[in-house]
């Protein structure tokens, strides 16, 4: 087995990758962003539709873009701001969280978004610059934080893919790594298998007590979810019911006992497998993975997705293999070959786990060779009140 | 006042774009690359799947308002495959009502590659089926967008009206992005915002924007970016809508600013 190399950062954590992530603070901001990662090669950007409100979801918010912020996928961070109070507290917990370089251009200070590009820009490529200079070292296992993803599921996802991507998950714990499944949309039903697993009674009750919760948070919109899954997407893939569904999703964290639960964007303190309670929206989710420090994903899917992300590499593995063949430059990895007789569960999960590895040494996915860098804020309420 | 661009059953707008529109987040990277290879205009958003309740009618119609607005003149849907709102099934709903509609659909198209590919082409083609045909004068719609209502709105108001448009006002408690979206819904052509204080001057994708500052500390700080200053009179700001509507591009227009963003009533799933 190749030895794992990552970026040391000087606070203990480590890098998957060395991205300078240009950060706006502020909607208006998010177009200007693109604009100066799209003229950096090296740098990435997350664009975002919060500008600044001071609503119910404005701690979600800060967390969520101040945890992405200080993820360990980052070299550095140029914000952009507006220096308002929200935004300094963003930057604040970015840089507890954090040793990296946070720097911000402010449009204040710059006195136009032209004159804040232009200087943003010089900024970030000179961070790409001292980023390329960085190397990779021989790290430990514990540097890995996966998180499992699915999304566009069929009637194989919970055969093949699925199952496939425990084995390589449980390999990684077993070695000492992190491994994060969440999207609790997509464990409704299956909670109380999850909650057999946990190391202690009390990590069970919160499995079912956050599987609860979520529920209640849609069922007081008088909405039942449990008739709205699975999704339309899903049963043209062929799943029935949402058990079926959830009981395929639950596959991807193997058969490893649970650690511990986390909230939104919540940063796994010592290395094992836990739960994260996130939407099943998977850009919104991605984006919680990525502020709770998770470092690379797997994402299966059985209808195929470009999704990506600004700061994980996202590695997709197909859980058929008409469509790994129908759209080959969105997926990474077949696990249709075990439908197809071709290969055991064991093989494929092995191949994941060899991916895995070869991701974390810097291969690139097919997400990041598309420039795929999706991005969307979770929010725990609408945007109009009433 | 010029006339306007001849946009079949959505009326006649005061700008001539064509709209790569992502029927979803996923889909946002593609209709990118197809927008600047052909010279169109798109924008990110992070709504179209994992939506419930009464939000998934609300998007899909939100899209439509999009799809279907005046300054728009063909529109290429980019959907994904699987998510909530039906890239084909918003595609069939417009074009019954407009006939500048088209749909690639990323998991029927063969991949990323080739989805950009037809794009490209079915963008061209709209293009060229549906060119920029100047038409008579039109009642154009005017969005006020004003921290409060007082004396001067009032008089302003009446002024765009005394110039023969429509005027829609609306007011803010904080950032304008979604009274933008209101505007846009019902055929908005143009935008006059006076932001809050502790907004910056932004814009909205398909429609002009005309910024005024409010004199506060931040609008102060950048004057560049507001197309009028805090002591603009009404004269002035009615000189500077006409331009616009005219076709004189707004700061907000030349800086590219603008996020779109959808009112949504329940949390995503």
């Amino acid at each position: 087995m190749a030895p794992l190399m990552a970026f040391a950062r000087a606070d203990n954590r480590w890098g998957l990758r060395n991205h300078v992530l240009v950060l706006p603070l502020h909607s208006a901001l998010s177009s200007t962003a693109r604009e100066i990662a799209d003229a950096i090669p090296g740098a990435v950007a997350l664009g975002h539709d919060w500008s600044g409100e001071d609503d119910n979801d404005l701690e979600r918010v800060i967390s969520t873009l101040s945890g992405c912020a200080a993820n360990p996928n980052n070299h550095s961070v140029v914000f952009l701001t507006l220096e308002t109070p929200f935004e300094k507290e963003i930057v604040f917990r970015a840089s507890s969280m954090s040793a990296q370089s946070l720097l911000e251009v402010s449009l204040p200070q710059m006195g136009s978004i032209a004159a804040l590009t232009v200087s943003a820009k010089e900024i970030t490529a000179n961070l790409v610059v001292q980023a390329s200079l960085e190397h990779r070292v021989e790290a430990p296992w514990s540097a890995i934080l996966l998180g499992l993803e699915c999304g566009g599921s069929d009637a194989l996802s919970g055969i093949t893919a699925n199952p496939a991507l425990g084995i390589a998950s449980d390999r990684l714990v077993g070695l000492g790594a992190t491994s994060v499944l969440g999207e609790t949309t997509e464990i409704l039903g299956a909670e109380h298998l999850l909650a057999a697993r946990a190391i202690d009674p009390e990590v069970g009750k919160r499995i079912v007590a956050t599987v609860a919760r979520y529920e209640s948070s849609i069922n007081y919109e008088g909405i039942d979810l449990r008739g709205a899954q699975p999704s339309r997407g899903n049963i043209e893939g062929g799943l029935s019911t949402l058990e079926e569904k959830s009981l395929g999703a639950a596959k991807k964290a193997g058969n490893a006992p649970f650690t511990g639960v986390l909230e939104f964007a919540e940063i796994p303190q010592i290395p094992g497998l836990y739960f994260m309670d996130t939407p099943g929206h998977d850009i919104e989710q991605l984006a919680g993975f990525a502020a709770g420090h998770i470092n690379i994903v797997v994402f299966t899917s059985g209808r195929g997705t470009p999704t990506g992300s600004p700061i994980m590499p996202v590695i997709k593995v197909s859980t058929n293999t008409p469509m790994f063949e129908s759209l080959t430059d969105l997926i990474d990895l077949d696990a249709g070959t075990i439908a197809e007789g071709l290969e055991t569960l064991e093989e494929t999960g092995a191949r994941i786990f060899d991916e895995i590895c070869e991701v974390a040494n810097g291969k690139l996915t097919r997400a990041e060779r598309g420039g795929h860098q999706e991005f969307a804020l979770s929010r725990m309420y609408g945007t109009v009140l009433g | 006042m010029r006339n306007g661009f001849l946009h079949d059953s959505r009326g006649v707008g005061i700008r001539h774009h064509q709209l790569i529109l992502p029927s979803v987040v996923c889909s946002t990277h593609v209709a990118r690359r197809i927008a600047n290879q052909v010279g169109a205009l798109t924008f990110a958003h992070q709504h179209g799947c994992g939506i419930i309740g009464e939000d998934v009618a609300g998007i899909d119609d939100f899209f439509a308002d999009l799809a279907g607005h005046p300054n728009v003149s063909s529109v290429l849907i980019v959907g994904l495959g699987c998510e909530t709102i039906q890239a084909q099934e918003l595609a069939t709903k417009l074009f019954a009502v407009n006939p500048s509609t088209k749909f690639q659909i990323i998991q029927e198209s063969g991949g990323v590659e080739a989805t950009v590919i037809a794009g490209v082409e079915a963008a061209r083609n709209l293009d060229l089926q549906f060119p920029k045909i100047e038409t008579g004068s039109a009642k154009f719609k005017v969005g006020l967008d004003l921290p409060q209502e007082d004396a001067f709105s009032k008089e302003l108001a009446s002024s765009i009206s005394g110039l023969g448009l429509d005027v829609i006002v609306a007011t803010h408690s904080a950032a304008s992005i979604d009274n933008f979206s209101d505007f846009m819904r019902v055929g908005t052509h143009v935008i006059v915002s006076r932001p809050s204080g502790n907004q910056p001057a932004s814009g909205f994708p398909l429609i002009p924007v005309i910024n005024i500052s409010s004199g506060s500390g931040l609008h102060r700080a950048t004057t560049q970016d507001f197309d009028l200053g805090h002591d603009a009179d009404i004269p002035i700001i009615l000189q500077t809508l006409i331009s616009t509507i005219e076709g004189t591009l707004t700061k907000a227009e030349m800086n590219k600013m603008g996020e779109i963003r959808a009112p949504r009533r329940v949390r995503s799933v």
